[in-house]
């Protein structure tokens, strides 16, 4: 691709468009460097792999809800079949007693069968019940990945303002700095950035980390430690 | 014996969770609840009307939860109200402010429905005493 450009920029206007380009790329250097603002950029680019993380807890999040609520949904059907199964039998049961009545022994028999399975509808449809809680809770997910995802946002948006800070920067004060600022401005919406509270964190992606509970278990300890 | 016709306030930013919370209260037997947003909202409500339990998550916005537990705790009327906190915050500090705050009971999300009916068990069961 060098060599097409080379092909176009012929002669003079070519070695002027080189050096000013030089010249630019040298100015830049030497303002980030003066400003601190390759400081800046390196702080940039260390919170990305921290989004990346953020984006993997999220995605293991969802991952391990589905998985739940499909386990749930693969235990509840077959109890909830064998309800629906055992009723019909006994239907058909009743059916051909009324077309033909049994002896009183085989209709003993019958009724007794019946009651067993009246008494047995409230057993399963408690474990469906059970079922269909643990798929409730699993939804529990989008609350924890959605404070996540705030955070990776303000995380973007940190970035994203740094970086336009360094663009403005590294251009001369005066009419060509006022119009890119207009132009970047229009482009991009200067939000709220949330301060980084040390207590308001959303949830904890690496549970071993220092400082930081990683079950019920542990905060009921450190409860107890503290005589609370 | 807890009394299960009690007025409970939900509190939490994301309404997936107060859904999953009310559930799981409707489970035990709790079926008088009301949400908040946030901890500005559950101000209002408490003062307004009359709770005997909160359950409050603490990241939310304009108000955190912690600071309406604190609020709570120096109010004249309010407070002795019980509260729980369920929330995704597990520093060490975080539980430790809570405590110190004047929280009854710190429940880490992602938690179960055995934890939730334990802790309030435990909390009524103090306030007994």
């Amino acid at each position: 691709m060098q060599g097409n450009a080379q092909q176009v920029i012929v002669g003079t206007e070519g070695d002027d468009l080189m050096r000013r380009i030089g010249q630019l790329t040298r100015m830049l250097r030497q303002s980030m460097r003066e400003l601190g603002l390759n400081k800046e950029i390196e702080k940039a680019a260390a919170a990305i792999p921290d989004a990346r993380d953020r984006l993997n807890y999220v995605a293991r999040m969802t991952e391990q809800a589905a998985e739940r609520s499909l386990n749930a949904i693969d235990r509840a059907q077959p109890l909830q079949e064998q309800l629906g199964r055992e009723a019909e039998a006994l239907d058909a049961k009743w059916r051909a007693w009324f077309e033909h009545p049994l002896g009183l022994d085989e209709a003993r028999d019958l009724v007794n069968v019946t009651r067993g399975y009246l008494r047995n509808v409230p057993v399963v449809t408690q474990k469906i019940n059970a079922e269909l809680l643990e798929i409730m809770m699993a939804q529990d997910f989008q609350d924890l990945t959605g404070q996540v995802i705030k955070k990776m946002m303000d995380v973007i948006h940190e970035v994203e303002r740094q970086l336009f800070q360094v663009l403005l920067d590294s251009v001369p004060e005066g009419r060509e700095r006022e119009d890119m600022r207009q132009r970047l401005e229009g482009r991009w919406q200067p939000g709220v950035v949330e301060e980084d509270g040390t207590l308001t964190n959303g949830p904890q992606i690496n549970g071993d980390a220092d400082g930081v509970v990683s079950s019920q278990d542990q905060v009921d300890a450190l409860l107890d430690e503290l005589g609370f | 014996m807890i009394d299960k016709s009690m007025n409970v306030l939900v509190v939490d930013d994301f309404p997936t969770m107060r859904r999953i919370v009310r559930s799981l209260l409707k489970e035990l037997g709790f079926n008088n609840v009301d949400e908040a947003e946030d901890g500005q909202d559950a101000l209002g409500k408490l003062r307004a009307g009359s709770f005997q339990f909160v359950i409050s998550d603490w990241n939310m916005p304009n108000l955190d939860g912690l600071e309406m537990l604190k609020q709570v705790r120096a109010d004249g009327c309010l407070g002795a109200t019980p509260v729980l906190m369920i929330t995704a915050e597990a520093k060490k500090d975080n539980i430790i402010a809570a405590a110190k705050a004047g929280a009854n009971g710190y429940i880490v999300k992602p938690f179960t429905a055995a934890t939730l009916e334990e802790k309030i068990g435990k909390i009524f069961e103090k306030l007994a005493k």
